[in-house]
C-alpha cells in the first residue's frame, strides 16, 4: 500500500507525531484499541492511586474515561492529590479531578458521576458502557462482589487496587480465557531457522551457495550466509554420524569446533565474520522446533478441542495450528531471518526462501481454518490478517486463565483452591512478598468487620484512630489467614519457619496500620504507573499482563507477582 | 550534625495548623514509627521540618522530570529547582504531562515549573533554569540537599556524577550530596541511589548501559541488507557527499524527507523492503520509545527514595552494604530486581579521590615532578601531569612532550591555582594519582 | 539523612582535605586519554600533532608507511574524542582525498573497532595500530571506495600503479586525488 502514495506525501500525521514514542511500541493497532476503550474508575479513600492510573491512560489517548466518586474535596486531598487545587475545597472530587485530567489530552472524553457507589451500581446496566473497570480500596465487600460478578458475566476486565503508606497491591480479574497473540517476544528468542529439518527449497539454496566452498576465493568464501554454512557442515557431520545431527551439548560443542576450524585465517582480518556468526549460532539454532509448554497447553485446552459456531477466532486458528503441528511436527514458520554477513542479493534471496515457506504455511493453516468454519457452521469468517499474525507468533502465543480475586468477607475464611499448595510453600521462601499480600487481606477483613462500638456498618480503616489497638486485631486476623492457608494446603510448617512467617507478616501489618489508610503520593504514583501499564496491555491485547496479583514494597523497593 | 540541615531555606515562622491539614496523609506516617524505622527516628516535627527545609534539584524536565516535580511537590518538598536546556516538542505530549499543545517550542524547565507551582498552591516554590548542567559550578550544586536525575544522556549523568564525587570534602558533611538517578526505555527502567564516594557511582555502573549497536560502515557502503542499513547509508554517507556544508538538523522535516527518499531509492536498488518515514526518523534521531507509565514508575521510585532519605521515616536504598539499584521490566508481567551494585576500587571517578598535597609555589614543575619520584607511595618514573584546563607535562607522545617541555622550568604558581587538582599518570602504574596542590604559606 | 555522615566518617581513613574545592576537576575522559597517550607506541612511521596542546581530546595523527603499497605517502587523520569516551569511540577521519578501498573520498574510514566492534577496554593504541594496518593490507571485501576495491581485486599490479598515481596527486578513472607524498 505504501508504494501507491508518492513518498513526499508520506510525512507523519499530527496524531502520529504526538503519539510517535508509543506507536513504536504498540503500533496503530494497539492505539486504535486504546481509542475505542471506555474506562471506569470507582474511586474511594484518599483516591490518589486511581487518578494517577487514569493520568497515564489519558496521556496515551484512551477514548473515554468516567470517574465515579461521591467524595467532597477536603484539605487532606490538596497536598497529596495533584489533580485538585485549593479552590476546589468542599466541591465534588469527581468533577474537578475529571476536568484537570481532561486538560492532559484534548482527544480524550472525560465524564464523572457523583452519586454514591451503592446507588450507582443499583441502576440497571450501570456498568454496560465500560470496557474495563478500576476500583480502589476501601470498598464494601458486597459491592466488590457485585463488580466481580459483573466482570465474570460480561468478560469485562476488573482491577482492584490498594495504596496504603509504603505498600501497594493490585489484582486483575481477566476473562477465563484471555489469549495474547502479539506478545512482543525479544528478537533473540524469535529466530527459528529450521536447520535440523530444512525444507527442499532451503536445502537447494544452501547447496547452491556452498557449491565448491573449499575452492572459493576469499571474497566469496567470506560472504556465504552462515545459515548455508551450518547446513553445509551439518551435512558433513551427518555423513560421519549415521545421519544423525548433533544431539547433546558435547556433540554440539564438537560440531562448533568443526565449523570454527573450517574458517580461513589467511584473510586481511585473520578471520571470517560469517564463520564467527555460524559458530555463535550453533548452540541456539540447533534445537528441535518443539513448541513451548504454554503453546501445548493451548492445543490441549477444551476450547481448542471443542470448536463450535460460537468459538472465538483465536480458538479456531489455534485448532488449525494444532492440526498443522500434528501433521508436520512443527509450527508454521515465522519467516523472519536475522541479519547476517552476506551480499545484499544473497541475503534478499535467503529472506525470500523463508518468506515463501512462511506464506505456504499460512495458506495451509488458512485453508484448515476455512474447513473448520464450514464444519461447525460458523457464520462470520476469521480475518486472514489474524491468521497471518497468529502463524508468525505461534511459538510465543500466551493464554492467561483469568480468575476472580479474593473478596474478603467479614468472618469468612479465604479459599485458596488449587493454589493453596504452592502458596503455602511460597510462604517460607526468603524475601517472598506473599506475607504482604496476606497483610492486605487482613487489612480488608478488618475494614469489612463492623465496629462493635459504633452503630451501623460504617467501615473502619486500620490505624485511622488507635494504631496500637488495631495492630493487634489485624495481626490476629492475618494469623488466622495463614493458618487457614496451611490447613487448606494440607501441609504443616515447622518452627522456626512458622514463627518467621508470622513475624514477617506481623511487620507488614504494623507498617500498613501505621499509615492509617493514608496514601503517600510516590507509592500511589508508582502503583498508578504499574496499573496503567497493565490496563494498556489488557486493552491492546499486546505484551503479557500480570497474572493475577502484584504487590509492591516501597521500603525495600521490590515487587512480586503472585497467582492467587 | 544531620545532613538534612543542608540546602535549607528559612521556614515561615510556625505555619497555621490549617496549612498542615493539607498534609494529613503524609503526617500520619511521619507522626508514627514503624517496624522498620531506625531506632533513632524521632516522629513528628523533625522529619516534617527536614522536608520543608530541604532544597532539592531535579535535573531534566522531560518524561521523568515532569513526574518528579509533581511527585516531590505532592510529597511535602517545598523548595525545588529544575534544570533543562530543551524546548518542548509535539512528540513529548504523550507522556510529559505538564505540557500542552500550545507550549510547543517553549522551554521545558520554565513551563514545568510554572504548572507545578500553580497547581501546588502557596508554599511550594519551583525555580527553573533553562540551560546546561555544565553551566553551573560547585557553588551552585552545593546549595542542594540532594540531586534527582531524570536524564536520557549517559554523558550528562557521568558529568554530574563526577562533579558530585569531586565535591565531597572529608571535613564538611554539607559537601556530600546524595544522587538519585532514574532512566527508562520503553517498558524498562531503573532507579538507583548513590552516596558519592561512599557507594558505587554512575561510573562504577557504566557497564549497565549497553552501547548502541552499530553496523560496519562497509556494510552500509557495499552490501546493505536491512532497511536500517539504507537509512544509515543516507545519513552517514550520502548526506556528506551530496549536501556537504549543510548541517543535518534531525528536527527539520525537509532533511528527514531527503534522507528518507535517498534511503528508499537505495533500498529499491537492492530489493530491500521496509524503509518508512517513521523508521528513518527513528534511526537518524536514535529514537527510544517512551511511555507515561514507565516514567511514572521510575520517577516515583526515585522520589520515594528522596522522601525516605530526607525524613528517615523508613530505610532508603543506597546505604553502604545494602541494595542501591532497582531494575524494572514491564513488558512481560511486572518484574523488579533490586540489588547492591558494588563499588569498583579502580573506578576512574570514585576509586581514587584527590588528596591535598602541600607544595612550594615557587618551585618549578620540573622540581615538583622530581620530588614525586621520591615520594614513597608514588615512586613515579616517567610522570605525565595535567589540570582540567592545561596539559602541564606529557612524557608521550613526542610532539606533546616537545610542546609541554617548556613548562618544566615554570614556577608552579604560574601553572596552577592554589587548591587546583592535578592528575598524574605513569606507564608503570595502572592508576591515576590525583592531588589538590596546596601552596605552602 | 540521620546517619549517613557518621557512616561516611567511619568509612574514611584518609587525611582530611584542607584546600578549597571549587576548582575544576580533570574529567574522566581526559584521565583516560591521558593514560592512553602515555601508553602510545608510535614507532618511526607515525607522529602526532596537537593544535592546542592543552586540549588532548583533539589531535592529528600522521602515518608515513615505510613498507607496502602506500610507502612514501603521508596520511593525516583527525581524532575527535568526546567527553563520553571511552563509552563512545573516538571519531577518526582522513583529512585528505586518497585512493584506498577502505577510506572513502570524504575521509570516512572503515575500521571495525571505530564502530561496531568498539569496546571501552580498547585504547587509542589499538585504533592507531588498526589504521596503520589499513595501509599495509588494504582490504577489497566490503569496501568504502568501490572502484579502488575492484581494481585491487581484479588487477593487483594495476591497483599498485593507481596508488602511486594517486599519491602523486594524479587522477584515477576520472577522479583526481590529493598529492600526499612525504616531503
Amino acid at each position: 500500500m505504501e508504494n501507491e502514495i508518492p513518498p513526499a506525501l508520506q510525512g507523519p500525521t499530527a496524531k502520529e507525531k504526538k503519539y510517535d514514542r508509543q506507536l513504536r511500541l504498540w503500533g496503530a493497532h494497539g492505539q486504535m484499541a486504546l481509542e475505542e476503550s471506555h474506562i471506569l474508575l470507582i474511586n474511594s479513600g484518599p483516591g490518589v492511586v486511581g487518578l494517577e492510573t487514569l493520568k497515564n491512560l489519558v496521556l496515551p489517548g484512551i477514548g473515554n474515561f468516567t470517574i465515579q466518586d461521591s467524595a467532597v474535596v477536603t484539605q487532606a486531598d490538596l497536598g497529596v492529590n495533584f489533580f485538585l487545587e485549593d479552590k476546589h475545597m468542599g466541591q465534588f472530587r469527581a468533577e474537578h479531578t475529571c476536568n484537570l485530567l481532561k486538560e492532559l489530552n484534548p482527544d480524550v472524553e472525560g465524564h464523572f458521576i457523583t452519586e454514591p457507589v451503592e446507588l450507582f451500581l443499583n441502576k440497571p446496566n450501570a456498568l454496560k458502557p465500560y470496557t474495563l473497570v478500576l476500583v480502589t480500596a476501601p470498598i464494601r465487600p458486597e459491592l466488590l462482589s457485585q463488580l466481580s460478578s459483573h466482570a465474570n458475566a460480561t468478560n469485562t476486565p476488573l482491577f482492584y487496587i490498594h495504596s496504603v503508606g509504603f505498600y501497594s497491591h493490585f489484582a486483575i480479574n481477566l476473562p477465563l480465557a484471555f489469549p495474547v497473540v502479539d506478545t512482543h517476544p525479544s528478537p533473540e528468542s524469535t529466530t527459528d531457522l529450521r536447520l535440523l529439518n530444512p525444507w527442499p527449497e532451503l536445502v537447494q539454496y544452501a547447496a547452491e551457495k556452498t557449491k565448491d566452498l573449499e575452492s572459493m576465493n576469499n571474497e566469496d568464501h567470506g560472504h556465504v550466509p552462515y545459515v548455508c554454512l551450518l547446513l553445509y557442515y551439518l551435512g558433513q557431520w551427518r555423513k560421519d554420524h549415521d545421519g544423525r545431527v548433533p544431539q547433546d551439548y558435547k556433540e554440539k560443542t564438537a560440531f562448533r569446533n568443526l565449523v570454527s576450524d573450517a574458517a580461513r585465517t589467511n584473510t586481511p582480518e585473520g578471520s571470517e565474520e560469517n564463520y564467527d556468526e555460524a559458530v555463535a549460532a550453533v548452540l541456539k539454532s540447533l534445537n528441535p522446533a518443539e513448541p513451548s509448554s504454554a503453546v501445548k497447553e493451548i492445543f490441549k485446552a477444551p476450547e481448542c478441542q471443542r470448536i463450535d459456531e460460537q468459538s472465538p477466532s483465536f480458538w479456531i486458528i489455534a485448532r488449525a495450528i494444532s492440526n498443522f503441528y500434528d501433521k508436520h511436527t512443527a509450527l508454521p514458520l515465522p519467516g523472519s531471518v536475522p541479519d547476517m554477513k552476506a551480499r545484499s542479493a544473497d541475503y534478499v534471496q535467503l529472506q525470500n526462501v523463508y518468506k515463501t515457506k512462511a506464506r505456504k504455511d499460512i495458506a495451509e493453516v488458512l485453508e484448515d481454518v476455512r474447513r473448520i468454519e464450514e464444519e461447525v457452521g460458523k457464520k462470520t469468517k476469521v480475518d486472514e490478517k489474524e491468521v497471518e499474525t497468529f502463524c508468525k507468533n505461534a511459538a510465543h502465543v500466551k493464554l492467561i486463565r483469568g480468575r476472580p480475586f479474593h473478596v474478603v468477607q467479614a468472618g469468612q475464611s479465604i479459599k485458596w483452591g488449587d493454589r493453596a499448595k504452592s502458596l503455602a510453600q511460597m510462604l517460607t521462601f526468603p524475601g517472598s512478598l506473599l506475607p504482604l499480600y496476606i497483610a492486605f487481606l487482613a487489612y480488608d477483613e478488618f475494614t469489612a468487620t463492623p465496629n462493635k462500638d459504633s452503630l451501623g456498618s460504617a467501615s473502619q480503616i486500620p490505624g485511622a484512630a488507635d494504631a496500637r489497638l488495631d495492630v493487634e486485631n489485624v495481626i490476629s486476623v492475618s494469623r488466622k489467614i495463614i493458618d487457614d492457608l496451611i490447613n487448606e494446603a494440607g501441609t504443616f510448617i515447622e518452627d522456626p519457619e512458622y514463627s518467621e512467617v508470622l513475624s514477617t507478616t506481623a511487620d507488614f501489618v504494623k507498617e500498613l496500620v501505621r499509615a492509617g489508610g493514608a496514601e503517600l503520593h510516590n507509592i500511589s504514583a508508582l502503583t498508578g504507573g504499574l496499573v496503567s501499564q497493565e490496563v494498556i496491555k489488557v486493552i491492546t491485547e499486546q505484551y503479557i499482563p500480570v497474572d493475577n496479583t502484584c504487590v509492591f514494597d516501597g521500603i525495600r523497593s521490590k515487587s512480586e507477582v503472585i497467582r492467587v | 550534625m544531620t545532613l538534612a540541615m543542608t540546602g535549607t531555606v528559612e521556614l515561615e515562622p510556625s505555619q497555621p495548623s490549617n496549612a498542615r491539614a493539607k498534609w494529613k496523609h503524609m503526617d500520619t506516617v511521619l507522626d508514627r514509627s514503624g517496624p522498620f524505622t531506625d531506632p533513632d527516628f524521632r516522629p513528628g516535627e523533625t522529619p516534617k521540618e527536614s522536608l520543608a527545609r530541604a532544597k532539592v534539584l531535579v535535573i531534566g524536565a522531560g518524561g521523568l522530570g515532569c513526574e518528579m516535580l509533581k511527585d516531590l511537590a505532592s510529597s511535602g518538598f517545598r523548595d525545588i529547582h529544575v534544570i533543562d536546556m530543551d524546548t518542548i516538542d509535539v512528540s513529548n505530549l504523550n507522556r510529559q504531562f505538564l505540557f500542552r499543545q500550545e507550549d510547543v517550542g517553549k522551554f521545558k524547565a520554565e513551563v514545568a515549573a510554572q504548572r507545578v507551582e500553580k497547581r501546588s498552591g502557596s508554599g511550594v516554590k519551583i525555580t527553573p533554569y533553562c540551560g546546561k548542567i555544565q553551566d553551573k559550578d560547585e557553588d551552585y550544586y552545593k546549595q542542594f540537599a540532594m540531586i534527582i536525575c531524570g536524564l536520557d544522556s549517559i554523558e550528562a549523568r557521568r558529568w554530574i556524577n563526577a562533579t558530585l564525587v569531586g565535591m565531597v570534602d572529608e571535613e564538611d558533611p554539607d559537601s556530600l550530596k546524595p544522587l538519585i538517578d532514574g532512566g527508562t526505555e520503553g517498558f524498562k527502567g531503573q532507579a538507583r541511589v548513590i552516596f558519592p564516594t561512599m557507594t558505587s557511582c554512575i561510573e562504577c555502573q557504566l557497564d549497565m548501559h549497553a552501547p548502541r549497536a552499530a553496523v560496519p560502515l562497509c556494510t552500509l557502503a557495499t552490501i546493505p541488507r536491512q532497511p536500517q542499513h539504507c537509512i544509515e547509508w543516507a545519513h552517514i554517507i550520502a548526506w556528506e557527499e551530496e549536501r556537504k556544508g549543510d548541517i543535518l538538523d534531525t528536527d527539520d522535516p525537509e532533511h528527514i524527507t531527503w534522507l528518507y527518499q535517498k534511503a528508499l531509492k537505495r533500498a529499491e536498488q537492492f530489493n530491500i523492503s521496509g524503509v518508512t518515514y517513521s523508521m528513518t526518523q527513528g534511526v537518524v534521531k536514535n529514537i527510544i520509545p517512551a511511555i507515561a507509565s514507565t516514567n511514572a514508575i521510575v520517577a516515583a521510585a526515585c522520589c520515594n527514595e528522596a522522601f525516605k532519605i530526607i525524613t528517615s521515616c523508613n530505610p532508603c536504598l543506597g546505604l553502604p552494604g545494602t541494595d542501591n539499584y532497582m531494575m524494572y521490566t514491564g513488558d512481560e508481567s511486572v518484574y523488579t530486581y533490586t540489588f547492591e551494585h558494588q563499588k569498583k576500587p579502580d573506578c576512574p571517578v570514585c576509586g581514587n579521590l584527590s588528596r591535598p598535597l602541600q607544595v612550594n609555589q615557587d618551585s618549578t614543575l620540573g622540581e615538583f615532578l622530581d620530588s614525586l619520584t621520591e615520594r614513597p607511595e608514588a615512586q613515579l618514573k616517567k610522570p605525565t601531569i595535567r589540570t582540567e584546563a592545561k596539559s602541564l607535562y606529557y612524557q608521550s607522545p613526542p610532539s606533546l612532550e616537545e610542546q609541554t617541555r617548556h613548562n618544566l622550568s615554570k614556577k608552579l604558581s604560574e601553572l596552577v591555582e592554589n587548591g587546583e587538582e592535578v592528575a598524574i599518570q605513569d606507564p608503570a602504574f595502572p592508576t591515576t594519582f590525583k592531588y589538590k596542590l596546596v601552596f605552602q604559606k | 539523612m540521620l546517619k549517613i555522615w557518621s557512616m561516611k566518617q567511619k568509612q574514611q581513613q584518609d587525611e582530611a582535605a584542607s584546600a578549597g574545592t571549587k576548582k575544576k576537576k580533570v574529567t574522566a575522559a581526559q584521565l583516560r586519554v591521558q593514560k592512553d597517550l602515555s601508553e602510545l607506541s608510535l614507532g618511526s612511521t607515525m607522529k602526532t600533532n596537537f593544535p592546542n596542546p592543552d586540549d588532548i581530546l583533539n589531535f592529528e595523527l600522521t602515518i608515513e608507511p615505510d613498507e607496502g603499497m602506500y610507502r612514501g605517502g603521508s596520511f593525516v587523520f583527525t581524532f575527535k574524542i568526546n567527553q563520553n569516551f571511552p563509552h563512545d569511540p573516538p571519531k577518526v577521519k582522513c583529512t585528505q582525498k586518497i585512493y584506498h578501498p577502505n577510506i572513502d573520498l570524504e575521509g570516512n574510514v572503515c575500521l571495525n573497532i571505530l564502530r561496531e566492534d568498539w569496546k571501552p577496554v580498547l585504547n587509542l593504541n589499538a585504533v592507531i595500530v588498526g589504521l596503520q594496518f589499513l595501509f599495509l593490507e588494504p582490504n577489497a571485501s566490503d569496501p568504502l571506495n568501490k572502484e579502488a576495491a575492484e581494481d585491487l581485486k581484479v588487477n593487483r599490479e594495476g591497483f599498485k600503479r593507481n596508488v602511486r598515481t594517486a599519491l602523486g596527486g594524479g587522477s584515477v578513472k576520472g577522479e583526481s586525488y590529493e598529492r600526499v607524498l612525504k616531503k
